[in-house]
């Protein structure tokens, strides 16, 4: 999305340099035209709130599943299934 | 540690010789792994079957330099990553500009619809980032989004690539990638208002 040469930015592009900086940061010009976009905007300042607030989440979600989340696994007879695959292949 | 050949032969025997053991020792931890990265528990478990095939042949490639979990899970990463190539190469990955969230005419243009708008979230961050049924919910609205943008989330969120090698993996532009994860981002948020924040 372009933004080049403009003061003032539409929610379409705020949003977008909001969901932009999640992973990358942001040029000087494109620092400015948020922020006075947010002054202005109560949607996309809640945008930017809910956006990072995912990105927090995401992070923890991806963090602590691989070693906590007990109740996601394989049945026995999944287990079963996998071992009789490797035994067929290993002979 | 393995560190000649003699002892790389004698953990390919043990191994070859009970399997078993490496499946009830990883098969859950890897199929965790898989299931927050892929959209359904069947496709997890076929991907943890494949890591361990693919761990069995192989074997004589793994010198001990990392543990056996470590090592089997960059085996899983890299058919989670080959997983979605197929899915970017079989899907078209238009970037549609039709967003009904944004108005289209005179002075509203491609500012928010009130009634598509962010809604106040209560967020209670150190409550909700420890609640699980939170955490389930988040987990199913990655899960359900819509495949041309959950590849290139994935990837880069929660494998966390960096942006070259994503798109490199699903042959798209840097351009494309940013569009594709916006896209993630605004959807996912519709579902978190919807199910969690209502």
């Amino acid at each position: 999305m372009d933004t080049k040469g403009k003061m003032m930015i539409t929610c379409k592009e705020a949003t977008f340099l909001i969901s932009k900086k999640q992973q990358d940061k942001l040029n000087t010009i494109e620092k400015m035209q948020l922020k006075m976009h947010l002054l202005m905007c109560k949607y996309c300042r809640r945008f930017s709130i809910q956006v990072n607030f995912m990105t927090r989440a995401i992070q923890r979600l991806k963090d602590k599943v691989e070693e906590r989340g007990v109740k996601i696994h394989l049945s026995e007879e999944q287990k079963q299934q996998i071992k009789r695959k490797i035994s067929e292949v290993n002979k | 540690m393995l560190n000649n050949g003699k002892n790389v032969l004698i953990y390919i025997m043990n191994h070859q010789l009970n399997p078993d053991s490496w499946v009830d020792a990883y098969a859950d931890y890897l199929y965790r792994y898989a299931y927050t990265r892929v959209s359904s528990a069947e496709i997890a478990e076929d991907l943890v079957q494949e890591t361990f095939l693919a761990g069995i042949k192989g074997l004589a490639s793994f010198e001990g330099k990392s543990n056996e979990r470590t090592w089997l899970t960059a085996i899983l990463k890299r058919k989670i990553i080959d997983f979605y190539r197929k899915k970017s190469t079989s899907m078209e990955m238009t970037l549609e500009n039709n967003d009904d969230r944004f108005g289209k005419y005179g002075m509203m243009n491609d500012h928010w619809m009130e009634s598509r708008a962010p809604k106040e979230w209560q967020i209670n961050a150190d409550e909700e980032l420890e609640n699980s049924e939170f955490k389930s919910i988040l987990q199913a609205c990655i899960q359900h989004l819509p495949e041309k943008w959950a590849s290139c989330f994935i990837l880069r969120t929660m494998e966390e690539m960096k942006g070259e090698e994503v798109c490199k993996e699903l042959n798209i532009t840097a351009s494309n990638m940013w569009v594709l994860l916006h896209r993630a981002r605004l959807q996912l948020r519709d579902c978190l208002e919807k199910n969690w924040f209502k």
